[in-house]
């Protein structure tokens, strides 16, 4: 069983299991996989190193929308122009994240700075973002029906396996950040 | 948001200092049933610069009351915060002040 971050000297230190591993390593490789545009960078050098994409549209996935959400309300036109100015951009650095999370893995033993520990926070939080949209989860009713599965026993269809990775990631992610606010404190 | 441990706050919600024609723009960080309140405080803390006493009201202003403007000023900042909280998946979008729509 994993052993929770905690705050240390030497930075933030987790003991995750190889199974525990595995599956966050699979989880962080899904994610990369919804994330990976479906069209090349442009093809203007300018445009690809600013990320302009004039062929980004709005998600049909709604876990891929939760992830790259519209920046203005009530406003498709606005908020499409300002998808194709930054979202290609806003792919990658998730996409970045993940990979270094991933990279991690290696070991049982976890140790990040906080620069680290901040890509490590942004990459669980993705992936309980899409596992909660595969849930259902609408409302804080919804978030409290998933929390009571605990019990891997009862794993027995898709939902509950899911609700279990779910609570198994915001555990981790809880007290990764626990350890990340111990650590902005110290600092002041 | 996902409860862990909230934070005890007493203080009414104050509208934010920074209102004027000259900064017309605001940053409104919306309520989700999936973001931790902890994490939500991090990236206030963190990103922001925000003491943890105003990392944590705007936290609970999001909880409790569905949205809070976190910040506000130039159009082109409140642009480039609003990347930012996606980048941290928090559920953001901008809006010229002064609308509480």
């Amino acid at each position: 069983m994993a052993k929770a971050f905690i705050a240390g000297r030497r930075g933030i230190t987790g003991i995750l299991e190889g199974a525990e591993r595995d599956l966050l390593r699979k989880l962080f490789a899904d994610i990369i996989t919804m994330l990976e545009p479906d069209t090349p960078a442009h093809e203007d050098p300018l445009a690809a190193l600013i990320g302009l994409d004039m062929d980004a549209t709005v998600p049909t996935d709604p876990a891929l929308l939760r992830l790259l959400p519209d920046a203005v309300k009530n406003d498709a036109g606005a908020a499409l122009e300002f998808r194709q100015l930054t979202e290609r951009s806003l792919r990658e650095n998730k996409i970045g994240a993940l990979r270094a999370a991933s990279l991690d893995l290696d070991h049982d033993k976890v140790v990040l700075d906080a620069d680290r520990a901040r890509l490590w926070s942004m990459a669980l939080n993705d992936v309980r973002l899409v596992l909660a949209e595969r849930l259902e989860i609408r409302d804080e009713q919804d978030a409290d029906r998933v929390h009571l599965v605990q019990d891997w026993g009862d794993a027995d269809d898709v939902e509950s396996y899911l609700s279990l990775v779910y609570n198994f990631v915001s555990w981790l992610q809880e007290s990764l950040v626990q350890a990340m606010l111990v650590g902005l404190k110290s600092r002041k | 948001m996902s409860v862990s441990t909230a934070p005890e706050t007493d203080r009414a919600p104050s509208s934010h200092e920074l209102i004027s024609a000259d900064v017309p723009w605001e940053l409104i960080v919306w309520n989700d049933p999936v973001n931790l309140m902890s994490y939500v405080s991090y990236v206030f803390q963190s990103y922001f610069g925000y003491s943890e006493a105003k990392a944590s009201k705007l936290m609970m202003q999001v909880h409790q009351e569905g949205k809070s403007a976190v910040a506000s000023g130039a159009k082109e900042k409140m642009e480039a915060h609003v990347v930012a909280m996606h980048g941290f998946g928090l559920w953001a979008t901008v809006q010229k002040g002064g609308g509480r729509g």
